[in-house]
């Protein structure tokens, strides 16, 4: 049976993943192609195309960054090919050369990128907000609010994308990736093929002669996108008072629940902008003016806020415009939070505080699992270094790395950072430095950074933590893999030789649940200088699992002669194992049989799994 | 949406636990009763061990929960329903789970975990309707560890506080789940059933 998101079945309604629907709404606009580089809460859009492309009609890849997902996405559309392009946040950042220029190029045939932005670092390391890239790049913004509308806005910025030859940003927030919620499907056609490049180089390449045009054109189309922004069915009035509201993106949703639980959904005025960018002036100025007071709900900067302020001084208006000056700045609202400064403009009392006392509860931090081999290879590089050296970290499942005991991560600014980063700490200050970044990390942005450190002669080691697949964002294939979860990879690319291909001459492979010889290489590697690699290559367990189909044979147990010093959990810290009776012991069940504590204490064994 | 009256549940556990599995199944219980749902969940490095939190929502727009928001509390370990509890309303629904899995500065013995007890106190300063069951005892004996979610999503649908009962969900089980998983899931209902009427 065909996967439901792929079939033309109009009418029929499924519960789905915000990220879910965003394939379903490409799908319903007939995509093309999909590139992307997964990223939480990006991945399940990507993760769900990959999954379903053995019967998709579109062309779906993975690419190794973010800034060439948004080139490939770039050349398909020139090509005619209605493209989606998917990325988090911060993977804007690196796609950021492309993506202006693009702006100026066009987009033929459609292309909506979206970003998603994640108001509270769930699982981010800032929480920056992308509609701001839209102004600078000059490029349309939808905003969805739920999982319908996930759908619709993906579906409609495509078409929309493709009629003004202009790239649109779908700009979602955690929130709204991972709500689920009723979408009720449309038709989905046949896609077709790809209408083919045509060549017009005064409209495809910006040498500065060209630009200068460009740029005119790209600043008349968003004035046709203004035009239909006020006509667009996703920016609407709701309700009728004095006091009005405006709101974006997810907001919307806390204002409606805030409106109806505080019963004065009758009393406010509301304006939702699901197309918030470029702003709809007729319609907001209307708004403006048909209220006495405006609280504008919008997650992070004062980016509606700023438009409407500067509409208003234009016009003359001197109501009052508030925002961010009642409203955080930085993380996520609540219903709560929005509510409370709705009834206090309303002259309502304030919905009544919690009252409920807890104790100080352990924490639960995240921690790298049981039989990780991040673990093995952290254990030997302390062992190694100890406190000595500067531990520059890089972005996946090994920055955990960072909780004691471990504690193998120092600094870290941004996909592979560690190195060049890494390079910086050790020309500045001439401090050992151990770099660590794992192998799709590695592929993304790390291949520049080895480049970088020869080339400027660093002293540097560098540590590749190859775990066979991205295990972060949920196990998405890199050029490093051997298997995936749909098939085999037809072109490996190795690790090993692409170093010594970068000129790195001192080179070493190893097995980092093997500790003896793990130490020894990076004891050897120590005593060296210059451009060195450790490359610590055992997959990631779940990974194995779940596509080689494989577990360990054996788990760990802690025999009667343990002396109860506990070595083995103060140091290696394994999820598997507890304090029981004033001994150590190992949860079987948890245990993933790497055995490594092994290696660190003679009172651990091996025995088989399930015996 | 209006006319709906609002339900709101707030779900937590460990992540590896079902909690995301158990989410689901529930939003399309709602959903197969015609009612208008959303569901939350937040799941960023959750499966190396971290508190998954979830929500499913009837007749809201949002899909995030506030502090004192929640009618029914669903905590699929202990220590974490305890955590949870400035989400609950005042006289709310709370069903958790008595079965432990500490965190990992616990098992290192480094800091100690609320008993039971204390987990129950706190509750009751809250609210008196309250279940707790050995979810994954029940789990277990039903065929597999994580059934013991739905038990615990049978027990919350025999309650009461929900438009509908039982059946529902075991609707929902024969419609949505993969045939292979559908007999533990269903006998784990009915233990989960048979233990808050116990
Ligand atoms: S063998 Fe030891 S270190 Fe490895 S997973 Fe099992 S308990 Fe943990
Ligand atoms: S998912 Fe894999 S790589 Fe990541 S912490 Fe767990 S075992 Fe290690």
């Amino acid at each position: 049976m065909a996967n439901p998101l792929l079939g033309d079945t109009p009418g029929d309604t499924h519960l789905l993943l915000g990220n879910e629907a965003i394939v379903r709404g490409a799908i319903e606009a007939g995509v093309q192609v999909v590139s992307c580089y997964p990223g939480t809460p990006s991945s399940e859009v990507p993760d769900t195309f990959y999954r379903i492309s053995p019967e998709g009609k579109y062309y779906f890849e993975y690419s190794v960054n973010e800034k060439v997902a948004l080139e490939v996405a770039g050349g398909a559309t020139l090509a005619g090919a209605l493209t989606l392009c998917t990325m988090k946040h911060v993977g804007v950042n690196v796609a950021a050369d492309p993506l202006l220029t693009l702006c100026y190029i066009g987009a033929p045939g459609g292309l909506v990128l979206l970003s998603a932005d994640d108001p509270g670092c769930h699982s981010s390391q800032n929480e920056q907000d992308n509609r701001i890239y839209a102004r600078i790049a000059g490029m349309p913004v939808l905003e969805p609010a739920s999982a319908q509308e996930a759908k619709d806005m993906t579906r409609d910025g495509l078409l929309l994308s493709k009629k003004h030859n202009s790239p649109l940003l779908l700009r979602t927030t955690t929130r709204v990736n991972h709500l689920r919620g009723a979408v009720k499907f449309g038709p989905a056609p046949d896609p077709g093929k790809a209408e083919g490049f045509k060549r017009n180089p005064s409209k495809f390449v910006p040498i500065p002669a060209f630009s200068r045009p460009m740029h005119l054109a790209l600043m008349e189309r968003m004035e046709a996108l203004r035009e239909e922004a006020e006509n667009s069915q996703y920016n609407f009035v709701t309700g009728s008072g004095e006091y009005g509201i405006v709101c974006s993106g997810i907001s919307r949703a806390y204002v409606a629940d805030a409106l109806e639980n505080a019963g004065l959904s009758d009393r406010v005025s509301v304006l939702e902008l699901g197309f918030s960018y470029p702003l709809p002036e007729n319609k907001c100025l209307d708004f403006l003016k048909s209220v006495k007071e405006v609280l504008v709900v919008e997650e992070l900067e004062p980016v509606v806020e700023n438009d409407l302020r500067i509409l208003a001084q234009k016009n003359g208006l001197s109501l009052k415009i508030s925002g961010k000056d009642v409203l955080p700045r930085n993380g996520e609202f609540s219903v709560t939070m929005v509510e409370n400064i709705i009834r206090e403009a309303m002259g309502e009392a304030p919905v009544p505080a919690c009252e409920c006392t807890l104790p100080e509860l352990p924490m639960r931090p995240p921690n790298l699992c049981a039989g990780c081999p991040h673990r093995g290879t952290y254990f030997a590089a302390k062992k190694v270094f100890g406190d000595d050296a500067v531990y520059s970290s890089d972005i996946g499942c090994y920055t955990l790395g960072i909780l004691p005991p471990l504690q193998a991560a120092d600094f870290l600014i941004c996909m592979g950072s560690s190195i060049s980063a890494g390079g910086g700490v050790a020309r500045a200050s001439g401090q050992t430095v151990v770099a660590f970044i794992g192998d799709s990390t590695f592929f993304h942005s790390g291949l520049t950074g080895v480049a970088n450190a020869v080339f400027n002669s660093h002293d540097i080691l560098i540590v590749v933590l190859d775990n066979r697949t991205t295990a972060m964002t949920g196990h998405q294939p890199n050029p490093g893999v051997d298997k995936t979860v749909i098939g085999d990879n037809d072109h490996p690319l190795d690790i090993e030789s692409a170093v010594r291909g970068l000129g790195v001459t001192e080179v070493r492979t190893v097995n980092p649940f093997n500790q003896k010889k793990t130490l020894a290489a990076f004891e050897e590697l120590k005593a060296l200088s210059g451009v060195r690699v450790l490359i610590a290559k055992e997959p990631c367990p779940l990974f194995t699992r779940r596509v080689y189909k494989t577990v360990a044979p054996q788990v760990a147990y802690v025999a009667e002669s343990c002396t109860g010093r506990f070595e083995c959990l103060d140091r290696l810290a394994c999820p598997a194992m507890y304090k029981e009776g004033g001994k150590a012991a190992v949860n079987p069940i948890l245990c993933n049989g790497c055995m490594l504590c092994l290696q660190v204490c003679g009172h651990i064994k091996a025995k088989k799994r399930g015996s | 949406m209006s006319d709906t009256k609002k339900i709101r549940i707030f779900m937590t556990g460990v992540g590896g636990q079902g909690t995301l599995t158990a989410t689901t199944l529930l939003a399309q219980t709602v959903l197969s009763q015609g009612l208008p749902v959303t569901s939350g969940e937040i799941h960023g490095m959750a499966q190396r061990g971290g508190v998954v939190e979830s929500t499913v929502l009837i007749g809201c727009k949002s899909p995030k929960l506030g502090i004192g928001e929640a009618d029914i509390l669903i905590g699929f370990e202990p220590m974490e329903t305890m955590r949870a509890l400035p989400y609950l309303k005042k006289g709310g629904l709370v069903v958790s789970s008595i079965e432990f899995m500490p965190p990992l500065s616990v098992a290192m013995g480094k800091q100690t975990c609320p008993t039971i007890d204390d987990i129950k106190k706190a509750v009751s300063a809250c609210t008196d309707k309250a279940y707790y069951m050995a979810n994954q005892s029940i789990g277990l004996q039903a065929g597999a560890v994580q059934s013991g979610n739905v038990a615990m999503l049978g027990a919350v649908c025999a309650a009461g506080d929900l438009p509908f009962g039982p059946e529902a969900l075991e609707a929902a089980i024969k419609a949505n789940l993969p045939a292979k998983l559908q007999a533990v899931n269903l006998k784990a209902l009915e233990l989960g059933v048979a233990a808050l009427n116990a």
